[in-house]
């Protein structure tokens, strides 16, 4: 009698489990085929989730001075705000999605908008009435393909992370150099140059920073700048294990190596202060962020810190960032949109950009006064048209994980660079092929 | 009378003092104590530092300003008055549901013998066993789906089921095997004795549990009341999912404020988390109060 | 069921003579059998809904490719034939292993040593006690700021110490070599206060007679410690290690905070795989497929600890 009740809650169990999960997905398709009626009037009560405008600050600019204005607009509409952190912008995302009670409006990063369209999630823009052409003008072709999918726009950029070369320009000066290294080699002797070591042969100042940066990143710079680039043109390839991109890891691992410009576990993403701050780096592959903690904690070297672009066979820069979505199955469409447009609009995206010190993906905020004031912001947005992004397939958010790993095997001697990168791009191939 | 007792262990203190042993083991002990309290003391020392010191290469360790406003500034950057008191809310609740429900269980698998217990035993601990991350989303569909709650149907379609409510904060986590399996363990270490005494004096098991058997144990109680509030009192993860709403979210929410993408706010994460430490410090300084001599001589010949 | 049933006279008796006496009188033997199962029903319940499901749930998702975002596919053992082929949860799966070993048998003996001496009466006791219960309640990251700079290589703590002997210093964290045994001192080091809590607690439960007993047989404080103290801490000390191992095999924030699970994968863990295949490669199935074998590694451990050492009859 026991094994009967007991086999019977096993199946309840087996049962609830299924039913729990089948529920998720029925509830999936059936609210994504929904179609918002809202011809005329733009309305109804919207959800929003950003791991940006973050805090008491953030809270305050977004409700109290943000959306005001867009209620000015569409007196009719309503917005609930989910904050959230990007540490936990998965899970939110992930359990959103999963249980069926997507936000209408979601703030997530470039290379995720892939697999977020390829699996219809999010709405195609086009089909509310924004499309690229539209935003081609506010826009550089590169920053608006992060939130394009199969020629459909799924996602408009608000603010960016960049990545590129930052300098010491009193270091510099005192080893005799007038301008931050303008090509590979130069930067290779700026770096030897620049570094030093005491009687012990212990590290003292690197001359060239390339630990303090998350190491896909870092190597992805070194990666455009050698020519190399992460997928083929039509993405069905991953690519990063070319002769450029083997050469840009080779590059790395002689800097490390045969010249000695920084050491393993000089510093790595966990130190609380960038190198170039305390005078422990001379250079360093940077974030345009520093500028936020230099004002902070040594505004003395305001005048010291020299952005420049990491050339090789073409200048080199990496952006990351913050795009609006719309979500597939919302309610109310035509006001996520519309909340959409006015949250990557100029004023919004300047304030959300300014609270974060990050790069606004408009051009035209580039006149701002925040900008002006702002040498790395700056710096970035006059580059933008070189800077290139990660992500391309709808696996990056699965792929991008093993880069790390495979770039600390290369710079620990573990694996040359052409196993390294070989390896990792099986794995990719393997993740692009499931 | 039990007080003397312990002291055998120690016999006549004032004999020993000089004793070199002992000198070696004082040292030994304040060693092994003082390598325990650097986090603790970097975190309160750090909280108080200016921007332009913790830069500083080699860092330091003692301030030499003492930036007291960082308190201030790092409690504005957050609600932080709602999230303690809704981390106090969960924390009591669970700590409560934890005492009695789990007290219950655990009392029943170590002195009451019932066919199936070796296996709800073993069952406790296998879910144990299993990590977070996997159990959180169907965690979180249970929640969703709740049946007859916030706007579900009797098959749990249509609403949001318990999320941005107090229930999915309170109830889900209110409960770990982890407490049920201390608390029989404790139960089984008291002598059988006592329940044979009362069961043949017909008190009821209920009664055996609360009047006979659980005052034994208050150092078990103030463990597990200990670490189930702290426990709780740590929690980020769960309460930021099931909530979308600013005034349902606790303490290390408001923490993660000071942790960005790329940079960290370490002045006020210090001073936020040393605010967030202090109860669970006096909480236990008020339950080692508790480890005394449990066992008390009542019952037994 | 295996082992002893634990604890109770009536649980010593065979089975049949249980039943044959039960029905000879009924009443006072289902009362307490129903006492039991009333007194448990609410844990197990609310343990049933909230964890039995989800690990039932992890169970079945561990067949299928489900990514979250897409419905679940059903693959078979896939995901079982992938991870016997990952050379990295391979690693993960060692290390594990290598953590669990050290640092569970290290820390409870400091603990239960420790919590021995704190429950004497001596000098500033109760500061002793938080002082050693202080790493539990630090916060994760203050705790990982200061083991970072004891570990760095250019100005740590260790490095220094090593140069006065004269020994060169090392790239702790960051060289492959050194970085599982760094974790694991802080693995041990971390895990000394719970543990030492416990044992206090349960120091409390013992007859204070059985010491007066000891000594007036002349036995001296270590053979008391081995004579006394350790046998009636044997329900404790199953507690503990029971707990510590599966705490051990699901580390996660040490790794988190303090390597990420590299140099080159040499410090990542079962648990961090899991997270990484959860929620960061966004393949659930995966996750759950690898949180299976780790399931199927404690539950394989405790069960032979438990014939092993008989459980924890007192």
């Amino acid at each position: 009698m026991t094994s009967w009740t007991r086999r019977g809650a096993a199946a309840l169990l087996a049962a609830a489990t299924t039913s729990l999960v089948l529920a998720a997905c029925g509830d999936d398709s059936e609210t994504s085929s929904e179609n918002g009626s809202g011809d005329g009037q733009v309305s109804g009560e919207l959800t929003v989730l950003t791991p940006i405008f973050e805090g008491a600050e953030g809270k305050a600019l977004l409700e109290e001075e943000l959306l005001p204005q867009f209620y000015e607009q569409y007196p009719d509409v309503t917005v609930t705000v989910d904050y959230t952190d990007y540490g936990s912008l998965n899970e939110k995302l992930t359990t959103a999605v999963a249980s069926g009670l997507v936000p209408d409006v979601m703030m997530m990063g470039v290379g995720w908008i892939e697999a977020f369209a390829e699996n219809g999630i999010l709405a195609d823009l086009g089909e509310l009435g924004i499309t690229v052409d539209d935003l081609s003008e506010d826009f550089t072709p590169e920053i608006l393909a992060g939130g394009v999918w199969q020629d459909d726009l799924y996602a408009i950029p608000i603010m960016l992370d960049t990545r590129f070369g930052i300098a010491r320009k009193d270091l510099l000066a005192e080893a005799g150099f007038d301008e931050p290294p303008s090509s590979l080699e130069e930067l290779r002797e700026y770096a030897i140059a620049l570094t030093e070591r005491d009687s012990g042969g212990q590290l003292q100042r690197a001359g060239f920073d390339m630990l303090s940066m998350d190491l896909r990143q870092m190597y992805e710079v070194f990666l455009f700048a050698h020519g190399g680039s992460l997928f083929s043109e039509d993405f069905t390839e991953p690519t990063f294990n070319s002769p450029e991109g083997v050469a840009a890891l080779q590059y790395l691992v002689d800097l490390m190596h045969e010249d000695r410009v920084e050491d393993i576990g000089f510093s790595s993403t966990d130190i609380d202060v960038h190198p170039l701050l305390n005078d422990r780096a001379a250079m360093a592959v940077g974030h345009n962020n520093l500028w936020i903690q230099l004002q902070e904690a040594a505004p003395e070297l305001a005048d010291q810190l020299v952005p420049f672009t990491i050339t090789g066979s073409e200048p080199g820069m990496f952006f990351g960032g913050t795009l609006a979505t719309v979500s597939a199955g919302s309610d109310h469409p035509e006001a996520a949109a519309a909340l959409v447009e006015f949250l990557t609009g100029p004023e919004a995206a300047l304030g959300a950009n300014e609270q974060r010190g990050n790069v606004p993906a408009r051009t035209e905020l580039l006149d701002s006064e925040y900008v002006q004031n702002n040498p790395l912001v700056q710096f970035a947005m006059e580059n933008l048209e070189i800077a290139q992004r990660e992500g391309g397939v709808p696996q990056w958010l699965e792929i991008r994980g093993d880069f790390t790993p495979a770039i600390e095997a290369a710079l620990l001697g573990e694996k040359t660079p052409q196993q390294a990168l070989d390896d990792l791009a099986g794995e990719a191939r393997e993740a692009m092929a499931r | 009378m039990s007080a003397a007792m312990t002291q055998t262990t120690a016999a006549s203190p004032v004999k020993r003092r000089f004793d070199g042993k002992r000198i070696a083991l004082t040292c030994v002990l304040a060693f092994g104590a003082f390598t325990m309290i650097v986090p603790f003391l970097w975190m309160i020392l750090t909280s108080v530092k200016g921007p332009g010191e913790l830069i500083e290469f080699p860092p330091t360790f003692w301030p030499k300003e003492w930036a007291w406003s960082n308190y201030a500034e790092a409690l504005d950057a957050a609600p932080f008055a709602t999230y303690f008191r809704n981390s106090f809310i969960i924390a009591t609740g669970h700590t409560i549901i934890t005492l009695i429900f789990g007290a219950m269980a655990g009392y029943a698998l170590a002195r009451i013998p019932f066919r199936g217990r070796e296996l709800v035993f073993l069952g406790f601990i296998a879910m144990l066993m299993i990590p977070t991350y996997t159990k959180i989303v169907p965690q979180f569909l249970i929640v969703k789906f709740m049946p007859l709650f916030g706007g579900n149907d009797i098959l749990g379609q249509g609403g949001s089921g318990w999320l941005n409510t107090w229930w999915a904060l309170l109830i889900p986590g209110g409960l770990s095997p982890f407490a049920i399996f201390l608390f029989r363990q404790f139960y089984l270490s008291l002598p059988r004795e006592l329940e044979e005494a009362a069961r043949i004096d017909g008190l009821g098991e209920f009664r055996i549990w609360g009047q006979v058997y659980t005052p034994l144990i208050k150092p078990a109680l103030a463990t597990v009341a200990l670490l189930t509030f702290q426990d709780s009192w740590n929690n980020f993860l769960w309460p930021l999912l099931v909530t979308t709403r600013d005034d349902l979210r606790v303490i290390q929410v408001g923490l993660a404020v000071f942790r960005q993408e790329e940079t960290t706010q370490w002045a006020y994460l210090m001073a936020g988390s040393t605010l967030a430490t202090i109860p669970m410090v006096l909480l236990f300084l008020v339950a080692q109060r508790y480890f005394i001599q449990g066992f008390t001589n009542a019952g037994i010949k | 069921m295996t082992t002893k049933p634990s604890g109770t006279v009536a649980g010593s008796e065979p089975a049949t003579a249980r039943r044959w006496r039960s029905r000879r009188r009924p009443s006072a033997s289902r009362k307490l059998r129903r006492a039991g199962w009333l007194m448990v029903a609410p844990a197990l319940g609310h343990s049933i809904l909230w964890i039995a499901i989800p690990v039932l749930a992890t169970l079945v998702l561990s067949f299928t490719d489900y990514r979250v975002i897409s419905a679940p596919r059903w693959v078979g053992l896939d995901n079982y034939i992938e991870i016997w082929n990952d050379a990295v949860f391979r690693k993960a799966t060692w290390n594990t292993i290598v953590y669990t070993f050290f640092t569970v048998p290290v820390s409870m003996a400091v603990a239960v040593v420790i919590a021995v001496l704190l429950n004497q009466r001596i000098v500033g006791r109760t500061l002793y006690r938080a002082a050693f219960f202080l790493p539990h309640v630090t916060a994760t990251v203050a705790i990982a700021m200061v083991w970072l700079w004891m570990y760095n290589p250019q100005y740590g703590l260790l490095n220094g110490l090593l140069s006065i002997v004269g020994l060169p210093g090392q790239v702790w964290l960051g060289n492959p070599d050194w970085a599982l045994w760094s974790v694991i001192i802080v693995g041990i080091w971390q895990g000394i206060g719970i543990k030492m809590l416990i044992y206090l607690a349960a120091l409390q439960n013992i007859d204070p007679n059985l010491y007066e007993a000891a000594s007036i047989d002349g036995a001296s404080k270590i053979q008391q410690f081995f004579s006394v103290t350790l046998p009636m801490l044997k329900p404790a000390t199953f507690f503990v290690f029971v707990v510590s191992i599966i705490g051990a095999f699901q580390v996660f924030d040490q790794i988190y905070v303090l390597t990420d699970g590299g140099p080159a994968n040499a410090t990542t863990m079962m648990t961090y795989e899991v997270y990484r295949s959860a929620f960061q490669n966004f393949r659930m199935g995966m996750a759950c497929a690898q949180s299976v074998v780790l399931f199927a590694f404690l539950i394989v451990l405790t069960v032979v600890n438990r014939r092993l050492t008989g459980g924890d009859d007192t």
